[in-house]
């Protein structure tokens, strides 16, 4: 089936018909991860104001790593799209490229987070602290695992377009991973705005 | 050089800037909660709407369908389930 | 010393012990028996690592039916232990241990197992597909709910059961309250078998959108792939925020986080909001597919065409958005003020809406209908007045101000429990009545069936009615005893005497498995129901391509089209046929969750994360893995066929 119904007439990663299987398969994923990225925001809008002891967000909240790593996902983000673009053109160069450099974002990206994340347990909000420290922590620290995840996937992905060219499989994981990728774009755009900008407003 | 970079992926970048800038502007400028709070939301929002149509080209196969239903369900049921948590848990808890 | 300390069962009993023996004991028949058969190979060659949605169904069904059991054992020993006052046949302990793993039992690892059972063997055959979309994944989510099942189950013996209800409410579930690790294994074992639940719902979403036979548009779908089309979104979109509860529960037992504790901000209200958040839409997971049961059946067994099908349709999408809407419910007494109740009052009322229309679909598809009364219409016909009885009583609850007289009682176990036995039970009992010919070439014994109905459903109503009026005159559920001034007595010993009846239907049940597979006959060709859907155009047993020619669809009948008004289902001839290999790899993977939640059950960390790494190992091998498949050819395709008499339309 893989091989043999190939449809020329569309995207290598459209071509087969478990491709296309494989991409609706993913966008009901990525269905399922709004669910549980919403839930974690229904419970820090809950927990939001729950300090106990510990500091509030206003008290930790820095606006500098927090733009920097908005910054370097928006432009991930961007650079993995012109990635799937070049690859449509067959360009698989230029794709693996854009690939890096997405990848080479995300890993700064991590960096600012890790020391975001030791920043806090500095100024004494550990994730033990209280509830509100305990809810920013597990919502941070979601994506960040995921955007970790991703960097594995990505990099294991590069390796098999390297090793077996473009091909209606490796094309269609690409197009996945960059699904998975904006994804995590539009999830950080919601903490950025929902937990520092109105944290720090 | 410059097929590698599409008009409309650029204009998409710029946007997403332009469109975080403006939430920026919640922390710079002195303004109520709920002007601050109504210009995240459009932002955020837009955001999304941008990288769903730009970036993840949502609608270009035969499944759009399928996929928008996927998608704006699971907007629904999160943004029902964010607001019914905070009607029970916080603002109309007694 | 004090490592194996934390093995031990807190609150052992000589039936523990006996479990424990019991346990070992049977491990070791079951491998001396496959060693001394030489049974080994094929169980791995042909079930542990198949990905055929036939088989993996039917492993689902043998789990599912063994946890009912497990299940069942669990509801006797209530039973029984409050059916006199003063009883002390089980401590508090114990008996809170029981209603714990009663509960998750049930729901989790029977009734899902169960209705995810009869999707997968049915719902690819009803649309006339190969396979489900992904079969890999499906093995993945089997294993991964069997593992869990293991996990949970193993708390009885390393350990000890989680015993704060199968809600584990917080406080009451925090490490303060419960210290032993039984609340761990809820937590790691429900989150292990969810995601398998996670991974059949997008399965099954893709496969009932992508790989339909042709001309089946999705208005022309049985009602059973429509009822599992609306589960499996509900599934996608609920069960997130129980891995998100529970990842948070998990955190607060193991890592001293604060989400729930009465501490430091946290919110114990928080976790039952969360929890319903999930559990409400659980509850539609478990019922919508049994409605799709009951249509296939009511429609079968009346010659008839389903009635009202558009809106069957149109009330199964309008419950599935309403189900996220009504979890308040759950705790009207817990807090919130009127305003927030009345407007969960509202929609959980409004959801009787959609159920009620249904019922009258159902009741005007028979109506002038020519009625068989096979066992699985039998059922189908009990479900519905105790359905409703128990369906009223649950718009009794829901009047927010009314609850605050019922929560918390035998009434609401009542209602809870007329709604989902005659609702799910029932609808499971029917479905695999139904469905058996196909899965295993012979018919269960209509006799011993009906005889097993009569004492399932009047054990029904024996065992429940009666907590109505315990439950009105004040006893409050999960009580383990009382004493006899109350007067509750003579009730429970009602429902005892119907706990008995259920039991003795479940074993009538198993008997007529025995005599069936020993004394009924093979020869009963492809349709002994002269049934209406896809499913039945295909042979006894069903060959591991399911349809050499994929069929053409007309209508929602398309097999009784085919019989009646002469549609040729099958055209043209054979052609090669692609099917996905077999791989251990789902297994494997699975073992090592196994070990992951065990391990974080009793933190050990090096374990936890040696195991992760094997996780992460396996999902490599299959990303860099070539694996194109197979493909049967056109003259293995005719021997088969003609093994099996030749496609019915040529």
């Amino acid at each position: 089936m893989l091989e043999m119904n190939k449809d020329n007439t569309q995207p290598l990663e459209y071509s087969t018909e478990q491709g296309r299987m494989n991409i609706l398969g993913f966008w009901i994923f990525i269905g399922a991860e709004i669910m549980l990225f919403g839930t974690l925001f229904a419970s820090y809008f809950t927990l939001e104001g729950r300090t106990g002891a510990g500091p509030t967000g206003a008290e930790i909240f820095e606006i500098s790593p927090v733009l920097a790593e908005t910054l370097l996902l928006l432009t991930s983000s961007f650079t993995i799209g012109l990635g799937v673009h070049a690859m449509r053109l067959g360009r698989q160069k230029a794709m693996m490229t854009f690939f890096i450099i997405t990848l080479v974002l995300g890993a700064a990206f991590l960096s600012f987070e890790v020391y975001e994340f030791i920043h806090y347990v500095h100024e004494g909000a550990g994730i033990q602290t209280s509830a509100f420290t305990s809810i920013l922590l597990t919502t941070l620290g979601t994506h960040g695992a995921h955007v970790t995840f991703g960097l594995f996937w990505g990099i294991m992905i590069m390796i098999q377009v390297i090793k077996r060219g473009l091909t209606p499989e490796t094309a269609n994981k690409s197009f996945i991973f960059s699904l998975y990728w904006h994804f995590l774009d539009v999830v950080w755009i919601f903490i950025f705005s929902f937990v520092y900008l109105k944290g720090m407003m | 050089m410059k097929e590698l970079f599409p008009i409309k992926h650029v204009m998409g970048f710029v946007f997403s800037l332009i469109l975080t800038s403006v939430a920026l502007l919640v922390y710079i400028l002195d303004m109520s909660f709920a002007l601050g709070l109504t210009i995240l939301l459009i932002t955020a929002f837009a955001q999304a709407a941008l990288q769903l149509v730009v970036f993840m080209h949502a609608g270009e196969s035969e499944d759009k369908g399928a996929i928008y239903t996927s998608v704006y369900y699971g907007i629904i049921i999160a943004v029902l389930t964010v607001f019914g948590t905070l009607l029970a848990m916080i603002w109309g808890y007694v | 010393m004090d490592f194996f300390e934390r093995f031990m069962i807190p609150h052992p009993s000589p039936a523990i012990y006996a479990a424990m023996v019991a346990i070992v004991l049977t491990s070791i028949a079951i491998v001396v028996g496959l060693t001394y058969f030489k049974k080994w190979g094929y169980l791995w060659r042909e079930w542990i690592t198949t990905v055929d949605h036939k088989k993996i169904g039917i492993m689902y069904l043998i789990s599912a039916l063994l946890m009912l059991f497990r299940g069942g054992v669990d509801a006797l020993m209530m039973r029984a232990q409050t059916a006199v006052p003063e009883n002390a046949l089980l401590d508090a302990q114990h008996y809170n241990e029981i209603f714990t793993t009663h509960g998750i039992v049930m729901i989790i690892f029977m009734a899902m197992a169960f209705i995810i059972a009869l999707m997968n063997f049915v719902i690819p055959l009803q649309i006339g597909a190969r396979d489900v979309a992904f079969p890999r994944l499906n093995a993945v989510s089997f294993w991964l709910y069997f593992m869990g099942a293991m996990l949970f189950n193993l708390s009885f013996v390393i350990g000890g059961s989680p015993s704060s209800g199968w809600t584990s409410y917080f406080p009451l579930a925090g490490d303060e309250l419960s210290p032993s690790v039984g609340t761990n294994y809820y937590m790691l074992a429900l989150q292990i078998s969810g995601l398998g639940t996670l991974i059949t719902g997008i399965n099954f979403i893709v496969t009932i959108l992508k790989m339909r036979a042709p001309g089946m548009t999705l208005m022309k779908m049985p009602m059973f792939t429509w009822s599992g089309l609306i589960t499996n979104v509900i599934i996608v979109f609920a069960f997130p925020v129980l891995t998100v509860a529970l990842a948070m529960g998990t955190m607060d037992r193991l890592f001293a986080t604060n989400f729930f504790t009465t501490t430091d901000g946290g919110m114990d209200m928080l976790w039952a909001n969360l929890f319903w958040v999930w559990g409400h839409p659980e509850v539609y997971i478990l019922i919508l597919p049994a409605f799709g049961i009951y249509s296939e059946v009511i429609s079968t067994f009346s010659r008839r065409n389903l009635y009202g099908y558009n809106s069957m349709v149109a009330s199964m999408v309008i419950i599935s958005l309403l189900s996220f809407v009504v979890w308040v419910h759950h705790f009207f007494t817990m807090g919130q003020g009127a305003m927030v109740n009345s407007i969960f009052s509202i929609t959980t009322m409004a959801i009787a809406i959609p159920t009620g229309i249904k019922i009258f679909n159902w009741l005007l598809t028979m109506w002038k209908g020519k009625i068989q009364f096979t066992v699985p219409m039998l059922y189908s016909l009990g479900f519905i007045p105790i359905f409703t009885i128990g369906g009223v009583t649950g718009v009794m609850l829901g009047m927010s101000a009314a609850d605050y007289q019922y929560h918390n009682t035998m009434f609401l176990v009542a209602h809870f429990h007329l709604v989902i036995i005659p609702g799910v039970v029932f609808a499971m009992i029917a479905g695999l009545t139904y469905w058996w010919p196909k899965m295993f070439g012979f018919m269960l014994n209509e006799r011993i069936g009906r005889w097993a109905f009569g004492f399932i459903a009047g054990g029904t109503c024996l065992a429940f009615f009666p907590m109505f009026i315990s439950g009105l005159d004040g006893q409050a559920r999960r009580m383990y005893t009382y004493s006899e001034s109350t007067g509750f007595g003579f009730w429970n010993m009602l429902s005892f005497i119907g706990a008995l009846g259920l039991a003795v239907g479940f074993i009538l049940i198993v008997y007529n498995i025995y005599y069936s597979t020993r004394y009924a006959s093979r020869d009963i060709g492809d349709d002994p129901w002269n049934a209406r859907s896809l499913e039945w155009a295909t042979h006894n047993p069903v060959p591991e391509y399911n349809f050499a020619i994929t069929p053409q669809v007309n209508s929602s009948q398309a097999f009784w089209d085919s019989k009646k008004n002469g549609h040729t289902l099958f055209k043209g001839g054979y052609k090669e046929i692609h099917m996905p290999n077999n791989s251990g790899v789902p297994f494997v993977m699975s073992v090592f969750f196994f070990i992951f939640g065990f391990a974080f059950v009793f933190s050990m960390w090096i374990t936890a994360v040696v195991s992760l790494i094997g996780i992460f190992a396996c999902m490599l091998h299959r990303s860099f893995e070539k694996d194109h498949g197979h493909h049967i050819s056109v003259a293995e395709i005719e021997r088969t066929e003609s093994e099996l008499r030749g496609a019915r339309n040529e």
